[in-house]
């Protein structure tokens, strides 16, 4: 029983080898930038699921980690010559700080008060960023001028950046496979399905969901600082906008929440398609791959609310157990 | 929100498509915005219905999450639809009336503004009247107390939640015309103004119309001010940051009955 379940797990991640490998194997520079993207965003909402799938707390400020990340790296690099190694674990580090400390200020909130509150912390991390000129630039952005090099986290070759995605979302997919069997996954867990009942037994959910809080909002900026350097630029309408936090739970619920490997599902489900369309569609149907988006999101909620990949997983076990019970 | 339980993230994309509903019937019919209410009100309401049908009736009683998202993908839906349709350009109209004010002595009111704000009072008293002294208003605030018990005393609180939904929206109807004299209107405007109404709801207290009423002047005051002593683009920050502490230590709102606990 518990070999077949793996060994699905195992025939979907050979899947989604396939999938990856031949875009590995093309050098086309359009494809290893959909393929950087696919990978950090399946990392972020990876990220993101550690919360709001495990413990079913539904932060929709995330935005504020991944930017945190970003602007801390870029900045050390622009005005110390920092490299963004050190930059990177800098914004991850502070960004796990604030994530404790918001934690710790707003888990006594529930359902959807603890949405609102992190949305509202998002849109002050996104103000301060816009209005603090002398140090974050304003909107104008901070542009990050390095020569290409390992220590400058730089490359010519957009295959790096997607090599150092696949090894951030491995990670990602580390810790949470690390949850699933760990006394801290379980704890989340309870507290998602019934706090009182896991309070009463001596479960502190409290200081869980401060502790992954921080793992979570370290992960997401540690991918702020890999988009910053992926993309030279960054301004707060690229790395703090709302929609990059509504974004990053779309893909998980999509896949599946409170998983391993439903975010990365997710995110080769989502992310491919609608970088294609926009590619495609130009610029004279902006806004249409977010119309997608949003229509996908709604009939996956309304359909199968467990999310995509649970749903196939639990089908490919029933076909399997149909075959065996033939022989 | 305070009576389903549900929190509408697309609250502020009904408000631009009330505000672009107000602007078109302007631009092609040329009909004033403060006629233009009688129109957008029942189309808002009747669009509340159908949401409430399709989109929201499904999600009652399932998991939390799935009524946010559900409402939030319909926020990126609508806001992407009007970009689409009618291109992220900043639009308003001209009309005479819009720059027209009224003096008191030394201080100068700008009209539109003023009707406003006589239009909300008006609206928010009538609610309150609605709510406390009709049938179907007795039954929404019974529904928002207790749900199972509304239903056992004979209350179809799938129709409340429809005629509440609806409600809500048919009062965006109210606000976009009236805001378009003064406002510009654009695909992400809901935005800015769905937050600082969430602040109002949970500051004023979940479910009591007088107190979204001072809260909001509250924020006002605090905006105006904040933004007199401080850098103009931190107010915002200012009311986010209040909204976070207010949720933290006085869930049931400053102006909120007791008791009645986020």
């Amino acid at each position: 029983m518990l070999e077949k379940i793996i060994n699905n797990k195992v025939k979907i991640i050979a899947f989604l080898i396939f999938v990856i490998a031949p875009s590995l194997l093309s050098k086309d520079d359009f494809y290893a930038g959909i393929l950087f993207q696919t990978l950090l965003w399946a990392g972020m909402s990876g990220t993101w699921n550690l919360l709001g799938g495990y413990a079913g707390q539904f932060s929709l400020g995330h935005a504020a980690f991944f930017g945190i990340g970003a602007y801390t790296s870029s900045l050390l690099a622009s005005g110390l010559h920092l490299t963004p190694w050190l930059g990177m674990l800098a914004g991850a580090s502070l960004s796990a700080m604030v994530g404790v400390i918001l934690g710790a200020i707003c888990f006594r909130l529930r359902g959807h008060f603890f949405s609102l509150a992190t949305l509202a912390f998002g849109q002050i991390v996104y103000i301060i960023a816009l209005s603090w000129r002398s140090v974050t630039n304003g909107s104008e952005g901070v542009l990050i001028m390095s020569s290409p090099g390992w220590s400058e986290m730089a490359f010519n070759s957009k295959m790096a950046y997607v090599y150092l995605a696949l090894i951030y979302m491995l990670i990602v997919v580390g810790v949470s496979f690390y949850l699933d069997r760990s006394r801290l996954g379980y704890f989340l867990v309870a507290y998602r399905e019934n706090d009182e009942a896991a309070r009463a037994i001596g479960v502190n959910t409290f200081l869980a969901r401060v502790i992954v809080s921080g793992i979570s909002a370290f992960l997401m900026a540690a991918g702020g600082t890999l988009y910053a350097q992926y993309m030279y630029y960054i301004d707060p309408d690229s790395v703090l906008s709302i929609a990059l936090s509504v974004q990053a739970p779309l893909i998980a619920i999509v896949g599946g929440l409170g998983g391993a490997l439903g975010p990365v599902f997710g995110s080769f489900l989502i992310l491919p398609m609608t970088q294609m369309l926009r590619a495609w569609l130009g610029t004279s149907f902006s806004g249409l791959h977010l119309i997608i988006y949003g229509v996908i999101l709604i009939v996956v909620l309304l359909l199968i609310p467990e999310g995509i990949f649970p749903k196939l997983t639990e089908y490919l076990k029933k076909r399997t157990e149909k075959e065996n019970s033939k022989c | 929100m305070g009576v389903m339980d549900i929190t509408n993230f697309a609250h502020g994309e009904y408000l631009m498509l009330s505000l672009y509903a107000s602007f078109w019937l302007f631009e092609f019919f040329h009909i004033d915005p403060y006629l233009s209410v009688l129109l957008v009100i029942p189309l808002m309401f009747l669009l509340g219905l159908l949401t409430e049908k399709f989109l929201i009736r499904p999600t009652i009683g399932k998991p939390m999450f799935i009524h946010i998202f559900v409402t939030l993908g319909l926020s990126v839906i609508l806001q992407n639809l009007a970009l689409l349709l009618w291109s992220g350009n900043f639009r308003t109209i001209q009309v005479p009336f819009a720059t027209h004010t009224i003096n008191f002595g030394d201080i100068s009111i700008s009209t539109p503004r003023l009707i406003i704000f006589m239009v909300t009072l008006t609206v928010a008293y009538l609610i309150h009247l609605f709510l406390n002294y009709t049938w179907m208003g007795k039954a929404i605030r019974a529904t928002s107390q207790n749900r199972n018990s509304a239903q056992l005393m004979g209350i179809n609180i799938n129709r409340v939640f429809m005629v509440t939904f609806a409600l809500g929206t048919a009062c965006l109807g109210i606000a976009g015309p009236l805001l378009m004299p003064i406002y510009y209107v654009y695909p992400t405007i809901g935005f800015q103004f769905v937050l600082v109404a969430f602040v109002a709801v949970v500051m004023g207290g979940l479910g009591s119309v007088k107190g979204a009423v001072l809260a909001s002047m509250l924020i006002g005051i605090i905006e105006t001010l904040s933004g007199y002593f401080l850098d103009p683009a931190m107010k915002q920050a200012i009311y986010f940051l209040l909204f976070i502490l207010v949720l933290i230590f006085k869930p049931s709102g400053i102006f909120g009955e007791e008791g009645k606990v986020v």
